[in-house]
């Protein structure tokens, strides 16, 4: 579904991704690590049609996207969910649902707020909203929420636009505790949909729950992809996480 | 009792509906651009001037009857907007208030300099009131009649654009661009057409006013009316439709007042300006933890 | 056609000279506070009428009138900077951009009040025959506007870079955070700087009063000028503001002193120039002909 093919990207001289290839195949579920700096975001960002890559290809559902502007990748079904949390903090809940459900690609936008089409997408809203416990929220401004709660609207959302991609940076980032599972219940019901899913994460032991696949990245480059088990295992890890000290042997 | 309806009816009264009706306009226009788009937008006092000189032109030179001169303002207004969209929305913040402001500066000096077309600080006069349906439109109260009906369907078309798709796209780009990219909206797009129909809007306004006034001239689109259009938005808030309503009302009128002191009436205007300029910077020192929010990214 | 050009050469050093002395001070407080002080032709405006003030109404003689408006002028840039930016200082840098607009509004008003809407001129007793040069004619005030203004640039060029002052005020003007923890008092270093803008911004003001006139709606084009100049040099570049004011001035002389084949630009069209660089600038090279990317003074 998705194929980075040697993808390099530079700022102002400095390379922050250098060659990065990989391929992700529809209804994979795979993970993203490696330390900060790393150019996770970057990846991203590249893969969403924020940043230029200098060289390389990037193939979306057999189409080569590597010249399209970000809203034309997000209409042919690439989401994405940001580590700042991308929702509308001064609209309300139901108004970044109906963003979403507006921008859908074939969506018929209503002429007027009491039109029947106006109703069905309010109606259709709420019933996302539902899904994930915020219908009774659905008239307050999204920025009276917690960070989980921002979360589940965010990747909600990213549903209603209809994607089939997700990338999903740091999806636990700025959550308590106690909504992480809401956060994995939201992941698993997008893995029943049959939903091609990206995450960044930095803890291991987290995204092992759910992907089959590992990627980890350093300094730009992929240096290992590989199911979980044995990247966790891997003597690699270990040394890009915490350096390699020459005098000593581990 | 009587002396209330006579005076609720007299010309001045008149006079001063029809200046809130066109501020209503300008104001909800210019709030669709500032207020909902967070676009700071210092040339909308241009296409103002741009629909009242096409209908000052029309109607005198060419005497093209009123939808004609209508229509052709906010066209004219609304690729001009385009135009300066083209430009000016390559820029950023601190760069697209100068950039807009400088815009409206090479209009202002077009309009004072091409005397070929504008005649220059001498304006266009003898603009006829229009011609329809045989109403005597030479009577303030019934030009402020037709006057009303603009307003009205102004308002509503706008209070329509807020609440439609269209408008909800444009405040989530206003507050995070690459969410609204990220769900598939074409923000380039989205943000020239709020130009354009914000233009649109300034270029009805300048029409009506040109009819009204019967005569036009360089120093009504000067930067302090831009600065008066502004406060008028800050101080009702921007992106907030009554708000804008309200305090259209609220600041036509509040200096009227000054006019029934026994004040010299060359010291009318600059009082205005002081008491608006004074209120506007009290609500910026107010609001200022609210006004102008960063915008997010990345 | 080219005979013409050294007068147009001179007259160009002398609209730069002003507008260079007009720009040097927005640029102080951009370089420092990072925001636009849309009030800035407004104050140079409020110099020239002060300075009328005290020595045409007053008839003081120039030496106490200068003083006079110096000290008026720095009383009026502590309150503007108390007022009208510190408090708006965190956050968007819109909010100073309209606080400075809404201080403009306020100044060309009182002024419009106190001295009414007429267009004036600061008289001059002496110093206004054209001594001639070489075929250049020049008089003796235009002399002082480009040496004064070649004497202060240099003072500010000096005290910036050459001075442990000028240190601490480029310290806080990268990093305040950094400065103030070495102990470097910012409240004070942008009180001076402020100050120091503003005082500027008057004598241009007082030099534009004497070559041309002043009227209270002056403010608006000049501060229009003074960015025009800021942009195209780049904007925080003090050097770089002085070099655009200078090519302002030269853009807009020869556009309409030179006559193209029988067509020559009409003089009104002089002020659409500074604009028309904006735009210019603006969308071909933001950083201005001489910035870098960051912003450094």
């Amino acid at each position: 579904m998705l194929t980075l093919q040697d993808l390099h990207v530079s700022f102002h001289g400095t390379r922050v991704l250098q060659g990065v290839t990989f391929s992700v195949t529809h209804g994979e579920t795979v993970g993203i690590i490696g330390p900060n700096g790393c150019g996770k975001t970057t990846l991203f960002n590249c893969i969403s049609g924020f940043v230029d890559a200098s060289s390389g290809t990037l193939t979306f559902q057999n189409k080569d996207i590597s010249r399209l502007p970000p809203h034309q990748r997000a209409q042919s079904g690439l989401g994405r969910v940001f580590q700042n949390f991308g929702i509308f903090r001064e609209m309300t809940l139901l108004e970044n649902l109906l963003i979403a459900i507006e921008a859908k690609r074939g969506a018929a936008n209503p002429l007027f707020p009491w039109s029947k089409r106006a109703k069905k997408n309010e109606a259709l809203a709420l019933s996302y909203l539902n899904e994930v416990g915020l219908a009774e929220k659905a008239r307050s401004k999204a920025s009276s929420l917690s960070g989980g709660q921002m979360r589940l609207l965010e990747i909600t959302r990213t549903l209603a636009v209809g994607a089939d991609l997700f990338l999903l940076d740091e999806p636990t980032a700025g959550v308590s505790p106690k909504m992480k599972e809401d956060v994995v219940a939201i992941i698993k019901r997008l893995q029943t949909l049959g939903k091609t899913i990206l995450i960044i994460e930095h803890d291991i032991t987290f995204i092992q729950k759910f992907c089959s696949r590992v990627i980890v990245l350093n300094e730009g480059r992929v240096v290992l992809d590989d199911i979980p088990e044995r990247v966790r295992a891997d003597e690699r890890l270990k040394d890009i996480y915490f350096g390699r000290d020459e005098e000593r042997v581990t | 009792m009587s002396l209330l309806f006579e005076a609720i009816t007299s010309e001045y009264t008149i006079h001063l509906c029809v200046l809130c009706g066109l501020y209503l306009i300008l104001a909800q226009s210019l709030n669709l651009t500032f207020g909902l788009g967070q676009l700071f937008n210092l040339a909308h006092v241009a296409s103002y001037a741009v629909g009242a000189y096409t209908t000052a032109l029309l109607a005198t030179e060419a005497e093209s009857p009123f939808w004609v001169c209508v229509t052709a303002s906010v066209l004219t207004s609304g690729v001009f907007a385009l135009l300066l969209g083209a430009i000016a929305l390559r820029l950023s913040n601190d760069y697209f208030a100068i950039g807009t402001l400088a815009f409206s500066s090479v209009v202002s000096s077009l309009l004072i300099n091409w005397r070929s077309v504008t005649h220059g600080v001498l304006g266009i006069p003898g603009i006829p009131r229009p011609d329809l349906l045989g109403a005597d439109l030479y009577q303030n109260s019934h030009f402020l009649a037709l006057m009303s009906i603009f307003v009205v369907v102004t308002q509503v078309l706008f209070y329509l654009l807020y609440s439609s798709p269209f408008g909800r796209a444009l405040r989530g780009l206003a507050e995070y661009e690459q969410a609204a990219l990220a769900l598939g909206r074409d923000t380039r797009l989205i943000r020239n057409f709020a130009f354009f129909f914000s233009s649109a809007g300034a270029g009805l306004a300048g029409s009506l006013f040109a009819y009204y006034l019967s005569y036009i001239d360089p120093s009504s689109f000067s930067l302090g009316e831009m600065v008066f259009i502004l406060t008028i938005v800050i101080v009702g808030r921007p992106g907030s439709y009554w708000g804008v309503i309200a305090a259209t009302i609220f600041l036509v009128l509040l200096p009227e007042p000054l006019r029934f002191l026994q004040i010299d009436s060359a010291y009318l205007g600059p009082a205005r300006q002081l008491i608006h300029a004074t209120l506007l910077f009290s609500v910026v020192w107010w609001k200022r933890r609210v006004l102008f929010p960063q915008q997010r990214q990345v | 056609m080219f005979d013409i050009l050294p007068q147009l050469l001179a007259n160009s050093l002398i609209t730069g000279s002003i507008y260079a002395l007009a720009s040097a001070g927005l640029v102080l407080t951009f370089a420092l506070l990072r925001f636009l002080n849309f009030a800035h032709g407004h104050l140079m405006m409020v110099g020239a009428y002060t300075f009328f003030y005290f020595s045409v109404a007053h008839h003081l003689s120039l030496a106490p009138a200068a003083g006079l408006t110096i000290l008026c002028m720095a009383l009026l840039g502590s309150i503007v900077l108390r007022v009208f930016v510190q408090p708006f200082l965190t956050g968007n840098s819109l909010l100073p951009l309209v606080t400075t607009i809404a201080l403009g509004s306020i100044l060309e008003a009182v002024i419009s009040i106190q001295f009414g809407v007429n267009v004036r001129s600061l008289p001059l007793q002496s110093g206004i025959e054209s001594l001639e040069w070489r075929g250049i004619f020049i008089t003796p005030l235009q002399i002082f506007i480009i040496v004064s203004a070649i004497l202060i640039l240099s003072a500010l060029a000096f005290l910036i870079h050459q001075t442990g002052f000028g240190r601490r005020i480029r310290a806080v003007a990268e990093n305040s955070a950094a400065a103030e923890s070495l102990g470097v008092s910012r409240p004070l270093i942008v009180g001076v700087v402020f100050l120091v803008s503003v005082i500027l911004a008057g004598f241009a003001g007082v030099l534009v009063g004497y070559e041309t006139n002043i009227q209270p709606t002056m403010g608006g084009s000049y501060s229009i000028k003074a960015f025009a100049a800021m942009v195209l040099g780049g904007l925080g570049n003090i050097w770089g503001t002085v070099a655009g004011a200078l090519i302002l001035g030269l853009v807009e002389n020869l556009s309409i002193g030179l006559d193209f084949g029988g067509y020559s630009l009409p003089a009104g069209y002089k002020d659409a120039f500074a604009f028309l660089t904006i735009l210019a600038i603006l969308l071909f090279r933001p950083q201005g002909l001489f910035g870098t990317r960051q912003r450094t003074t």
